[in-house]
């Protein structure tokens, strides 16, 4: 679903490149943790998936595309099959929840029947049956992430991508968030890829983990803790 | 649609000073560039009518004619030279000769009849004036042939050129036209600029919501759609605002004013003031929508 080919992103200016020679793969239908320290490269990792940014080197592929050789027109076709979850949320406040989700749909040209259909049977999904005309700020964090998780998935993508969904949550929330997450995963058998710093919950869900380092890729692990030790030998090591 | 409508309400609504502030320079840009385009359509039908008229007169000496160039009335070998010279001119289209006498009975026509009373005592006598010929050159602005051909021609007591004359009326267009054209391309760079501010400002105010479009796969066209709807509609009350106040000019400048003073001249009408907003109406969306995608592109880039 997802391959990295010897990827390298160096931005412009001195320094180390963002991405070093990364390999990497990833099957549909699996569930990773992409973990590392700030400045680790992880970021740069999700903007190459996104299509926010091409690599300087190697080649990126999504959904069976190669992201490098993407005509700019297509790019929203790409990001179709794409769903991202963040942080901060980034709901729209001046919308409603049921709002906030069907506008994924009515910006991608979907008919207001579908969109009809679709929002009610997501916001359950996540758990938030009857909440669809509540504003964002009515809503606790952990509500409010499930909004977002919701508009990531309404367009039944392929990919779902979340950089540090959990970051900005208790634990508990952290965990209805994860296993909210899992449940998506397993019942709709969409790649899920979540960048975290959240030890806790990398080391409970024990799913594959790829940790960067510096750019590098120094593991990449399955049913790995936060903090294993690298059981891949980074190339030209 | 119904989106793109709640959007557009919504942007217009989002910065309405801004918005206002557009359509007033629209408007008067507008306007100005349309006075301007009237002129020079105004001033196009008056070389058309007038060069077409434009006669040189070669003047003959008369008697008593106090010309450097005269010794006395002139002979009719001097007016047969006159004549060959323009007959053989490449520049001279025709010439018509006007005898004394028929230039005594042309003023007849058009000065005082106290003044040709009296008979010998009549302040104005047949032989106070000069024979000439009228003549039309091939090219209305090419005299220069002529003239240098008949000057000095014995017999020749002087040129005079209709132009000379007309010259305040052509200079009173000149000035209409580049000065409404020059204050219009002034304002029209104002025009421009306020719209790239007035996009700039409203994706600024919509930068979450072009985040997440763009994050779910809206296309770039979809995302520009809103600024492009609010860029035409500026426009378009800045085309018919500017539209009315010309039709106005029309109507109660010209129609009604100039061209009731003015009948030696011919004005501009109806179909030039159609022509007009033809220019203005493609001018005024180009002016706000070129700007509004240039930065659309940039703000929407995938």
């Amino acid at each position: 679903m997802i391959r990295f080919e010897k990827v390298t992103k160096a931005y412009p200016g001195p320094g180390k490149p963002a991405l070093d020679s990364v390999t990497v793969e990833v099957e549909k239908g699996e569930f990773v943790f992409l973990v590392g320290a700030s400045g680790s490269g992880k970021s740069t990792a999700l903007r190459l998936i996104l299509r926010e940014t091409r690599p300087s080197d190697g080649r990126v592929y999504v959904a069976g595309k190669e992201i490098n050789r993407l005509a700019g027109w297509k790019v929203p076709r790409l990001r179709r099959q794409i769903g991202t979850v963040f942080q901060d949320f980034r709901l729209l406040n001046t919308k409603s929840v049921g709002e906030n989700v069907a506008f994924a749909m009515q910006v991608t040209g979907h008919s207001r029947k579908e969109i009809r259909r679709a929002v009610p049977e997501t916001l359950e999904m996540v758990g938030l049956q009857g909440k669809a005309s509540r504003m964002p700020d009515e809503l606790s964090g952990g509500e409010q992430q499930r909004v977002a998780i919701a508009r990531a998935v309404v367009n039944e993508p392929m990919i779902l991508i979340a950089d540090e969904p959990t970051g900005n949550l208790d634990p508990a929330t952290s965990n209805d968030i994860m296993t909210l997450l899992e449940r998506i995963n397993a019942e709709t058998d969409m790649t899920v890829v979540m960048a975290t710093h959240d030890e806790s919950i990398v080391d409970r869900y024990r799913k594959r983990v790829i940790e960067l380092h510096q750019g590098r890729l120094v593991r990449d692990e399955a049913g790995g803790g936060y903090g294993g030790r690298p059981t891949t030998t980074p190339q030209g090591v | 649609m119904r989106h793109l409508l709640t959007e557009l309400r919504q942007g217009l609504a989002r910065n309405v000073s801004m918005h206002i502030a557009v359509v007033l320079t629209l408007f008067v840009s507008l306007t100005l560039a349309g006075v301007g385009v009237l002129s020079q359509r105004e001033a196009d039908k008056t070389v058309e009518y007038l060069g077409n008229e434009l006669q040189i007169t070669v003047w003959l000496c008369k008697a008593d004619d106090d010309r450097p160039g005269c010794l006395g009335l002139v002979t009719d070998q001097q007016q047969r030279q006159v004549e060959r010279t323009l007959e053989e001119s490449p520049d001279v289209r025709a010439a018509e000769y006007v005898p004394q006498d028929e230039a005594y009975r042309l003023a007849q026509g058009l000065f005082d009849a106290e003044l040709f009373e009296g008979g010998e005592d009549a302040p104005l006598q047949v032989a106070d004036f000069r024979a000439s010929y009228r003549v039309t050159p091939q090219q209305p602005d090419e005299i220069e042939g002529i003239t240098s051909a008949v000057q000095g021609l014995e017999g020749v007591s002087y040129l005079s050129d209709q132009r000379e004359e007309l010259q305040p009326v052509y200079q009173i267009i000149d000035y209409l036209k580049f000065g409404s054209l020059g204050f219009a391309a002034a304002l029209l760079l104002a025009a421009l600029l306020l719209v790239a501010n007035t996009v700039r400002l409203a994706a600024l105010a919509r930068r979450k919501e072009i985040g997440i479009m763009r994050l779910v796969g809206a296309s770039g066209l979809y995302i520009s759609l809103p600024f492009l709807a609010e860029a035409l509609f500026m426009a378009l009350l800045g085309v018919v605002l500017s539209g009315g106040a010309l039709a106005a000019l029309m109507q109660f400048g010209i129609v009604e004013g100039v061209s009731q003073q003015l009948q030696f001249l011919p004005w501009v009408g109806w179909p030039d003031y159609l022509f007009t907003l033809a220019v203005i109406g493609i001018t005024g969306p180009l002016l706000t929508v070129l700007p509004t995608l240039l930065l659309t592109r940039k703000y929407s880039k995938v």
